[in-house]
């Protein structure tokens, strides 16, 4: 399955070509980061779809999948 | 009995030595809800404009919300607010815990303190009872001392104690209220007002138990907040790494304020942040009354220079960077000793990091010289130069005795250009987001009623794409561009400001709550009304943040406050040196433009003073003669 990414400040250095990244069925979003070189740690924001996304959901095919740092707060 | 809240407001007279306790409607509390509105509608009903911060006049409040001490994680904080000694504006600075918890328990919702005492005095509460106690025992003492010697008097080891410490008796004008040697109200110098009324302490004791409408509904949104928590990714890296998971992230971003705001990468960024605090000093998690969270640290270290005790608190963000990237210092153990200092010592941090900077800057381009300092040199990224100072500020000695006027102050007093490089707005310095890269920060920076604060705003790098699903309960369905100034980015932060203003207003912690965190919007207004037993919408919820910022405004133009000082530091006027933003600036007539655009959007006149229509619309009457 191919899922979309947009990675957003320094994150935007592990966008994969084209945006997008082919996955095992049955992938999970920490494969995701894995599949990208994206420590969790280095994750603040985390949407799937427009909606508050979880490290262990369940990834689709065609799924959006938004990552933004730990920048916001203090 | 009402639900949520006790319907009680306790009234101290320090200079007489006496109290009473008021006993507002129902309808008052659900117009103005808790925090910060509670601070503004004591001040603006009570204080003379014009009155000096730190004289007898000045009207000191403690704050819960109609919430406050529910099982919900982030619902246990207070806010402290007063004229400030610091801006000589509209204060408020709020802070997490168990105090404020103990207080409802104890019976009471606020406390509004008049006067001055004879001599240094405590105030014990507890249970209903009032005494006003003398603070002899405890006076000079630093908060460790002074919160262990008072469970010893008290014979209680369940007390909770709000105090100040040596430097709020000296009236630091920065100085903080702390509460368990771990929560801070840090912003806007309450520490001072509290010096200048001989109050060293209020010790609290409440065995009495909230009252809620469906304590099962707040159970059940309990489970639901905690167990979201454990999987929000927000609320995950808080509970793991706290706030130094920042530190990372905003220097990689390139707005890491760096020698007194004039880059935004700091080299030693690596040796400061989350791994390596984890790795050298971290000691282990604490937490807040009910909270899952668990973002509070503590630090330990057998170190001869700089040792840290695990129980005088551990750095947060705002800290690493006052200590470290702000003065170039990369030596974490010695940021950590720095920040027990200022905790011991009842310092602001973030106060204090900038006015070390601005001594350092001063003393590189020859403004300051070692004819001022005694023979000490103050150079960037000498960490012994900032203990040396920190202590100096607190004793008030030496050069110490000017920079506790702050920033603003201080520049003034010393002269010879100082100003160039004392950054603050409206007198307080800022917290560690650089403008450049944040711009909506920067709105909010510019326009928060109590000088430069970042929990008066939206941080606009969250919302960047599809980070902006979780403001769609506001209306807001665009995402932001950080680098732009533009109308929608005001719209952005015009909204914003108000879903941050809810949790100012109900005393809730932005790190459980509305935008980012674990807590929703729906949920939310669900957990208001399983409280209080009211019907409250989110609607009602906005209007009372928004009353929170027209009050708090109308209070400032009283005190003489106009357009022009709702503006930024000069740098960000000028271009980023170096890092990913090398080049980047705001510009300063696209800026005013912005902030006219705000006060438009605000219903505020061209002079920034709210018009007759929205304090009507706010139910806002009593200030129509404003």
């Amino acid at each position: 399955m191919d899922v979309e990414v947009r990675l957003f400040e320094s994150l935007k250095k592990h966008q994969p070509e084209g945006g997008k990244v082919r996955l095992a069925e049955g992938s999970r979003i920490s494969d995701l980061l894995t599949a990208l070189g994206i420590s969790t740690d280095d994750v603040g924001i985390l949407m799937v779809n427009q909606s508050d996304g979880r490290f262990d959901r369940l990834l689709r095919n065609g799924d959006v999948v938004t990552l933004i740092p730990p920048i916001g707060g203090g | 009995m009402p639900n949520g809240y006790n319907g009680k407001i306790l009234h101290v007279d320090l200079s007489k030595g006496s109290w009473h306790v008021e006993e507002p409607e129902e309808k008052w509390y659900r117009t103005y809800m808790g925090g910060s509105n509670f601070i503004s509608y004591y001040l603006l009903k009570n204080l003379k404009p014009g009155t000096d911060a730190l004289s007898p006049e000045n009207i000191l409040i403690f704050a819960c919300s109609v919430v406050t001490g529910a099982p919900l994680s982030g619902f246990n904080r207070y806010a402290v607010g007063a004229k400030s000694p610091l801006t000589g504006a509209f204060a408020e600075t709020e802070a997490g815990g168990y105090w404020a918890p103990e207080l409802k328990f104890a019976g009471f919702d606020a406390v509004v303190i008049r006067g001055r005492a004879v001599k240094p005095a405590y105030l014990w509460i507890h249970d209903g009872k009032i005494e006003i106690r003398d603070a002899a025992g405890v006076w000079g003492l630093d908060n460790f001392q002074t919160l262990e010697r008072l469970k010893e008097e008290l014979q209680d080891k369940r007390i909770r104690v709000a105090s100040i410490g040596p430097a709020g008796e000296r009236l630091v004008l920065y100085a903080c209220v702390q509460n368990d040697m771990e929560h801070y109200n840090g912003r806007t110098g309450m520490g001072a007002v509290m010096g200048s009324k001989n109050l060293k302490a209020i010790a609290v004791r409440g065995t009495s138990k909230m009252k809620m409408a469906d304590p099962e509904k707040v159970k059940e949104i309990a489970r639901w907040h905690n167990e979201r928590i454990k999987t929000h990714p927000p609320n995950v890296g808080l509970s793991k790494v706290g706030t130094t998971g920042l530190l990372k992230g905003i220097n990689d971003g390139g707005f890491l304020p760096t020698r007194n705001f004039k880059d935004g990468v700091f080299e030693g960024a690596d040796k400061i942040s989350a791994p390596a605090y984890h790795e050298t000093i971290f000691h282990s998690n604490s937490t807040c009354y009910a909270c899952a969270v668990r973002c509070k640290r503590r630090v330990a270290l057998k170190h001869e220079k700089y040792p840290l005790d695990e129980r005088f608190g551990g750095a947060e963000f705002e800290a690493l960077a006052a200590l470290g990237s702000l003065i170039a210092n990369d030596n974490l153990p010695a940021v950590a000793r720095g920040n027990q200092l200022c905790n011991l010592l009842g310092l602001d941090v973030i106060s204090a990091g900038a006015v070390v900077a601005f001594a350092m800057e001063c003393f590189e381009n020859g403004i300051l010289t070692e004819k001022d300092t005694g023979g000490r040199p103050l150079k960037f990224g000498d960490p012994d130069a900032m203990l040396w100072l920190i202590e100096e500020i607190a004793g008030r000695r030496g050069i110490g005795d000017v920079l506790a006027l702050g920033v603003k102050r201080a520049a003034q007093k010393i002269g010879r250009g100082a100003e160039q490089y004392a950054f603050h707005i409206k007198g307080q310095e800022l917290g560690f987001h650089d403008g450049r890269g944040k711009t909506g920060m920067a709105l909010g920076f510019a326009l928060s009623p109590t000088g430069a604060d970042h929990i008066e705003t939206p941080h606009d790098v969250a919302f960047q794409g599809d980070g902006v699903s979780k403001l769609f309960p506001m209306g807001l369905f665009d995402p932001v561009d950080p680098l732009k100034t533009d109308p929608a980015k005001m719209r952005f932060f015009f909204i914003g400001q108000k879903a941050w203003g809810i949790n100012n207003v109900l005393n809730l912690c932005n790190f459980v709550s509305v935008p980012i965190h674990a807590m929703t919007f729906g949920r939310l207004v669900e957990a208001v009304n399983a409280i209080t037993g009211w019907d409250v919408s989110l609607y009602e919820l906005v209007n009372a943040s928004e009353r929170s910022n027209v009050m708090a405004r109308v209070f400032n133009n009283r005190e003489g406050f106009t357009p022009k000082d709702d503006t930024l530091i000069s740098r960000w006027f000028e271009e980023m040196p170096s890092g990913p933003l090398k080049g980047k600036r705001i510009d300063p007539e696209i800026f005013r433009d912005l902030v006219q655009l705000y006060y438009d959007m605000s219903g505020w006149d061209a002079q920034g003073r709210p018009t007759r229509g929205k304090l009507v619309e706010l139910g806002l009457y009593w200030l129509l003669e404003n």
